[in-house]
């Protein structure tokens, strides 16, 4: 959801979004085969602007500079015709996208560093609200700023899924891309020739085998019967995919008819079985946004583009275990103050250094300033300095 | 040396390239079916088909290639003949039905693995543009794709299908041969629609069109599903109208529409091939299911027709007009 924003903050970001694609153009990077993608923006009054073409990055670059959107997307598919309406467009394939943000991740910390701000009048709540008790509005919107636990745990299933993708799904690693989404999260794309022209359907599946959705106790050869259950060793044996880690999480060193009999003996039956396959399902599968990947006709953020919601950039990461996205992924140059008001006390810190902001006036370096006001917890005050 | 498939193979599998070469070269006529040598062969094709559309059972007979090929040759004139698409369609899928007995047979019992993948090759890569392989350790394993996998897979609904309940390792699923071959069942139905469809055949020889035409006389009344499908009940033909689109039914509308059929009548056969085009249609299990229903199987108890008031809750009702006064479906029609 894009909310309105106050005309004075509009023309601060439009000025530096601009000239961040002035000087950083090289950052964005054209997708593979790009006169069959989408274009899509949004611009900073929140229309999404859609189905438009570029066939070289030049022209792209020509128009992100010319109209200066707020955010900058561009279509997972392929399409013989990228203009016409989706139904025309012909699809020919799209990479197999994931998005792995903290909305889906619910860490315990959430609530020490989610905001809901009235998208009216700009009033800034720590507590859930769904009515602004200033103006009565009911447009509420969610707003974190991740700390180092949420970038971790971020991090970690990231590296599950990469896990999972690789060992499972036979992707190698020059077929895949793995960014920070510039907010939230990380994006991972696949374009591995082989999953491309799989359909939603297809990637649905895909993503409940990633998820641990609907293991079944007779896919690891145990069958539920009148008597309680049955035990046939399934040809394909355990060493592969979910039936492996289930075993593994199980401690079956050795599975045979005899030890899982022992086994579900144990723990009481087929059912209590299938209740710790269940749990042991949901606790290795990922948590990711499932609506994302099963969508192939999605536009989907553009590496190397402005996340309209930070003003931090979404990139590429290299190397995962190093990337700090609240310096790396933040390229406004520091050369001068500006004053902004904050809706809230804030304590952060962006590009290594620490700020604590209470509500006064307060001069800060530009970065600050972009990502505070795209975050809509503050406003510009003056930035002619 | 390259091996080459036998014979016996081509008379399992008569619609392979081979089986075509073998025709052509052995100089045959199409009229040569007129002459009294060829009459078993229209017989034995005509006992196929009416195996397939009469009994609704997969014709397993096999004997001996070159009757097998010609037998084939002339299903295939005597369906185009009769022409009828729902004819056609229950014919090929219990011709496809057929082949993949053979398929899981061979692809188990076969001892000699250059055979094994020479049939897999032939079977699998040329005709369908599957790639399957042989496991590395357990020869009664076989491995494809993900992505052929999911293809083929995610129509079928079970959840014993679903790509986490398979063993998946490295890009590849792993499956038995029963599984590989039920994978394709919907390509081998294809290709014998098509081969039927798309024959072009300018003299039917005059043995063909007759035995075709007493097959057709006799098919008519009972390959229709009831008296007249005007008379079915709403929901009934709802229910029918969904799954000839091959639409997945919900298991309450199949519950009905079997005890419905099993009660004006029809046999456990027929009602079975009712679900043939069932997205997720599987015989065995099918025929099980309904013998439980016809009270065959189990508790001998014989299920009835669930009440019009339990189809409403149900959503299931699609009351018209002639519905009025009726409690049961199997009423309709009957009062007046
Ligand atoms: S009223 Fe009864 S018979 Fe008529 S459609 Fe509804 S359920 Fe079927
Ligand atoms: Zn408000
Ligand atoms: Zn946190």
């Amino acid at each position: 959801m894009k909310i309105e924003i106050n005309t004075k903050n509009k023309d601060f970001l439009v000025t530096l979004f601009k000239e961040y694609y002035f000087k950083n153009i090289g950052l964005l990077s054209p997708p593979i085969q790009m006169h069959n993608r989408e274009f899509g923006f949004m611009t900073f009054d929140g229309r999404v602007i859609r189905h438009l073409t570029f066939s070289k990055i030049g022209s792209l670059k020509a128009y992100i500079i010319q109209n200066v959107p707020s955010d900058i997307f561009c279509s997972n598919a392929y399409y013989q015709f990228p203009t016409f309406p989706i139904n025309e467009k012909r699809w020919r394939g799209a990479d197999m996208i994931f998005d792995i943000d903290l909305n889906d991740l619910t860490l315990p910390c959430a609530n020490e560093h989610t905001f809901y701000i009235c998208s009216n009048c700009g009033v800034v709540s720590r507590d859930l609200i769904n009515l602004c008790h200033e103006c009565h509005s009911t447009k509420i919107l969610k707003n974190t700023i991740p700390c180092f636990r949420c970038i971790n745990s971020l991090k970690k299933e990231t590296k599950n899924l990469i896990e999972f993708l690789k060992k499972d799904f036979g992707i190698q690693e020059q077929n895949l891309e793995i960014s920070f989404s510039g907010n939230t999260g990380f994006h991972v794309v696949v374009f591995q020739n082989n999953y491309l022209l799989l359909d939603s359907k297809s990637r649905s599946d895909i993503v409940g085998y990633l998820m641990g959705k609907n293991l079944s106790p007779e896919s690891l050869g145990v069958r539920n019967d009148k008597r309680g259950y049955r035990i046939k060793i399934p040809l394909s044996g355990y060493s592969y995919g979910w039936r492996k880690r289930i075993v593994q999480k199980m401690k079956i060193p050795e599975v045979s008819n005899d030890q899982l009999n022992k086994f579900i003996k144990k723990m009481g039956g087929y059912q209590s079985f299938k209740n710790e396959i269940d749990k042991i399902a949901y606790e290795l599968g990922l948590k990711i946004d499932p609506q994302v990947t099963t969508d192939i006709h999605r536009i989907f953020r553009m590496v190397g583009s402005l996340n309209g919601k930070s003003g931090l950039s979404k990139i590429v990461c290299n190397d995962l275990d190093k990337f700090d996205p609240m310096n790396d992924s933040c390229f406004f140059e520091d050369d001068r103050n500006v004053d902004i008001s904050m809706n809230i006390p804030l304590k952060f810190s962006i590009k290594g250094k620490k700020y604590t902001l209470d509500k006064s006036i307060s001069t800060v370096p530009i970065s600050v300033a972009v990502f505070l006001i795209s975050k809509r917890l503050a406003n510009i005050v003056n930035s002619s300095s | 040396m390259s091996i080459i498939l036998g014979k016996d193979d081509l008379a399992k599998y008569p619609f392979l390239e081979e089986a075509g070469t073998y025709i052509r070269e052995s100089h045959f006529d199409l009229d040569d079916f007129n002459r009294s040598e060829f009459l078993h062969i229209i017989e034995r094709a005509t006992k196929r088909i009416e195996f397939a559309l009469i009994q609704g059972k997969v014709f397993i007979d096999l004997e001996k290639y070159d009757i097998e090929l010609f037998t084939f040759l002339v299903s295939l004139i005597m369906m185009k003949y009769i022409g009828e698409d729902s004819a056609i369609k229950k014919f090929s899928l219990l011709e496809a039905i057929r082949v993949e007995r053979f398929l899981i047979s061979d692809l188990l019992q076969e001892k000699d693995l250059r055979k094994k993948n020479l049939i897999i090759s032939k079977i699998f890569r040329e005709l369908f543009q599957l790639d399957v392989e042989l496991d590395a350790k357990n020869k009664n394993l076989f491995k494809m794709n993900i992505s052929d996998y999911l293809q083929r897979a995610t129509p079928f609904n079970e959840v014993e299908w679903k790509l986490i309940n398979r063993a998946v390792d490295n890009g590849y699923v792993y499956l038995d041969g029963d599984e590989t071959v039920r994978l394709i069942r919907y390509e081998i139905y294809t290709l014998m629609y098509n081969r039927i469809k798309n024959m072009n055949i300018t003299k039917i020889p005059e043995q063909i069109k007759l035995h075709a035409t007493l097959v057709k006389n006799k098919l008519t009344p009972s390959i229709k599903y009831a008296r007249r499908i005007s008379d079915l009940p709403p929901c009934i033909k709802k229910a029918l109208e969904l799954l000839n689109k091959s639409e997945n039914l919900p298991h309450s509308a199949r519950f009905m529409l079997a005890t419905y059929m099993l009660s004006i009548g029809k046999s456990v056969d027929e009602v079975v091939l009712l679900f043939q085009n069932a997205p997720d249609f599987n015989e065995k299990i099918t025929r099980y299911q309904v013998e439980h229903l016809a009270g065959k199987k189990g508790s001998h108890t014989k299920y009835t027709v669930p009440s019009c008031c339990k189809l409403v809750n149900e959503n299931l009702c699609y009351a018209t007009i002639d519905c009025k006064g009726i409690t049961n479906p199997i009423q309709f029609g009957r009062k007046k």
